[in-house]
């Protein structure tokens, strides 16, 4: 038989942030901001290192080769673009990079690429750091790419 | 439903000691200067689960923040190492799990890691804060049985449908339905007779 315990476990950190002193939400999260700054250039450094990184490995410019590039390396790579978005607000650079995730998954669990798949991703995360695009645009993308990601998956056959 | 942040709500983190965890140096340096705006003053990093395991083997601390996507050993085990095989002073603290991307073959094991909270990225400041506050004001009960150990799963307290697979005796006899709902299925079993 399963026994189950239901217990009030000691939370040591509602004490320590309820004690005097400290600041106001608002100016936590001003400092916070104001703290971020200094790292908005070698942020945005990564993520085109990392864009780089893609095209160079996984790009047409790599065709011969790319096919013996392991699942894994590709999803670090879009994650590592997805750690430093943030400093993009609103680009939907982010989006961009989470659907490219799902499309490696996709792609390791059927153990097959999709290059095609994978060129409209870096095609449009190099659009959507770029261009001068419209919010409805730029949706616009997501929408497209998400389709696109998600197309074949377990996901998309109601699996 | 858990409360939104407010202007005016006060924190204090300085005396908070706050494990952030993650093997991606650009994500790591983000949070720490976030935590660090924050007020927090003592904090410890690791650069991977494995080094964050050596730390909860020897230290004690109030906060864990942690990536799930790493090499490795990923956040979701660290968590469901940390409430069984931690520092005993360590297995019940708050965590709070940041994610980029979780894979549908991930969803069950977020689920079960034991964790307080998920964030996802990229980050946000005031996310962050938000959810250390709701780590701090917990009110979830641990939840041990040999599958899981960590806050209950359940946010809501309705539990599933009646005649559903997992409900508690606690569970309340009539899911709460918006007024003049009726319920579904017909007959409930949960009905209590006159």
């Amino acid at each position: 038989m399963n026994t189950v315990r239901k217990f009030r476990a000691p939370n040591r950190l509602s004490m320590l942030v309820r004690a005097d002193g400290g600041v106001m939400a608002k100016d936590a999260l001003a400092a916070a901001d104001a703290a971020l700054e200094p790292l908005r250039a070698e942020s945005l450094a990564v993520l085109d290192a990392a864009l780089a990184e893609i095209e160079s490995r996984f790009g047409k410019s790599a065709a011969a080769t790319r096919a013996a590039g392991v699942y894994q390396d590709l999803y670090t790579l879009a994650l590592r673009i997805i750690d430093v978005s943030g400093f993009l607000p609103g680009s939907c650079v982010d989006q961009a990079a989470i659907s490219f995730c799902a499309l490696v998954d996709n792609c390791a669990e059927a153990d097959a690429w999709r290059w095609d798949a994978v060129d409209v991703h870096i095609n449009a995360l190099r659009l959507l750091r770029t261009a001068d695009l419209g919010p409805d645009q730029r949706r616009a993308v997501i929408e497209g790419l998400n389709k696109v990601s998600q197309r074949g998956s377990k996901a998309s056959e109601g699996l | 439903m858990r409360e939104p942040l407010h202007a005016s709500t006060r924190i204090n983190l300085e005396k908070v000691e706050l494990l952030l965890v993650d093997d991606s140096v650009p994500s790591l340096n983000l949070l720490a200067q976030v935590l660090v705006g924050f007020g927090v003053t003592n904090l410890t990093r690791a650069d991977s689960a494995k080094a964050a395991q050596t730390l909860l083997r020897e230290r004690t601390f109030d906060l864990v923040i942690s990536a799930t996507n790493m090499a490795g050993v990923d956040g979701y085990e660290l968590v469901k190492w940390l409430r069984r095989g931690a520092l005993e002073a360590n297995r019940y603290l708050a965590v709070i799990l940041v994610s980029g991307h979780t894979p549908p073959s991930h969803v069950f094991k977020a689920r079960d890691a034991g964790a307080n909270f998920t964030i996802a990225k990229p980050i946000t400041p005031k996310i962050v804060l938000e959810r250390i506050l709701w780590a701090a004001k917990e009110d979830r009960q641990f939840i041990e049985c040999a599958t899981y150990l960590g806050p209950d799963r359940r946010f809501k307290n309705d539990g599933p449908p009646p005649g559903a697979k997992g409900r508690r005796r606690e569970d309340p006899p009539q899911a709460l339905r918006p007024p003049g709902a009726q319920a579904q299925g017909g007959a409930d079993p949960e009905k209590v007779k006159p």
